[in-house]
């Protein structure tokens, strides 16, 4: 019992960094897109306050759609994945 | 100089990368079993590190019972990939690996058991199956293979595919990808705009610096004779 909260809880720490490290990552790409986006649309422009706005209006988008819940996928399929591998091997 | 110790880590690392996968991953024998027993083990030295942890409680013994599973295998070549011809005995443990490492989740040792004692044949009817086990067999060290699974095959000419270590490999090169990609982009999104600005601070304390000096080079001049 004691290992299996063990593995639970290592499992959870290690999961979690790969969580926010693919948050991060699929975030600051999301970004970059925005602001090249902004860039082509405006070439004249210089105007920061604008692409800034709309950097983040872009970002919020960004965090309601359904991408960022994907990224829990991140817990859920290790765990389907280590269930398969009980059935299977016993 | 500094390449040979360049080589000499990489060499290290890239040899234990290996040996932990060829200990850890999945294998495939082509085995006929002879026998089975159990035996009385001491785990007092540092052998320890080859024998699993069943549960809790193993962790602190210093002795306990190991179920073994005797076999006559198909000799192979490469990692399994070539069938060399000839046979040789194999012993396999048959051991819980439980919630511990490594992380096959085994906690069918007794029914493993009779399954490798129902497949008992003798040379002259034999009855071939496909063990799949991890780890290594070392006569020097008492150090035995641990059996995960058995199944009986019609012919001993069966071709197995090691779809896990497939799947492994391609999961562990996405990986790799991914980190390289997430590296990449933090780097440029994040460390390099920093340095950038470093780079633009240390031009303009260096310009400074270089009025300074040139302010007290002036003032030098001036005593100077003329």
């Amino acid at each position: 019992m004691f290992g299996f909260l063990r593995v639970l809880v290592i499992g959870f720490v290690v999961l979690s960094v790969v969580y926010f490290s693919v948050s991060l990552y699929s975030r600051s790409v999301r970004r970059e897109k925005l602001e090249d986006q902004w860039d082509e649309d405006n070439p004249e422009s210089d105007d920061s306050t604008a692409r800034d706005a709309y950097v983040e209006q872009g970002m919020k988008e960004y965090d309601r759609s359904i991408r960022p819940k994907l990224i829990l996928l991140v817990y859920v399929i290790p765990a389907i994945l280590a269930t398969i591998l009980m059935v299977v091997i016993n | 100089m500094l390449s040979y110790v360049k080589w000499t880590i990489r060499i290290v690392v890239w040899t234990a990368l290996f040996a932990l996968g060829h200990y850890t991953l999945p294998q495939h024998d082509v085995v006929r079993v002879v026998n089975t027993y159990q035996e009385r083990q001491d785990l007092g030295d540092w052998t320890r590190v080859f024998w699993a942890h069943p549960d809790d409680q193993a962790a602190g013994l210093v002795n306990r019972d190991v179920q073994f599973i005797q076999t006559v295998k198909k000799k192979t070549w490469l990692l399994g990939f070539y069938r060399t011809g000839g046979e040789e005995p194999m012993v396999y443990r048959n051991e819980d690996t439980g919630w511990s490492w490594p992380f096959y989740f085994k906690f069918d040792t007794a029914n493993l058991q009779t399954e490798a004692d129902d497949l008992r044949s003798t040379k002259e009817a034999p009855q071939w199956a496909v063990m799949t086990h991890y780890g290594w067999r070392n006569e020097l060290w008492s150090v035995f293979p641990n059996a995960v699974a058995i199944r009986p095959v019609a012919s001993p000419d069966v071709r197995v595919i090691p779809w896990f270590n497939i799947f492994f490999f391609v999961f562990l090169i996405v990986a790799l990808l991914f980190i390289r990609a997430a590296w990449r982009q933090f780097r440029e999104r994040t460390i390099d705009p920093m340095v950038d600005d470093a780079g633009e601070n240390w031009d303009s304390v260096s310009q400074s610096v270089r009025e300074r000096k040139g302010r007290i080079r002036r003032w030098l001049d001036t005593w100077r004779g003329k």
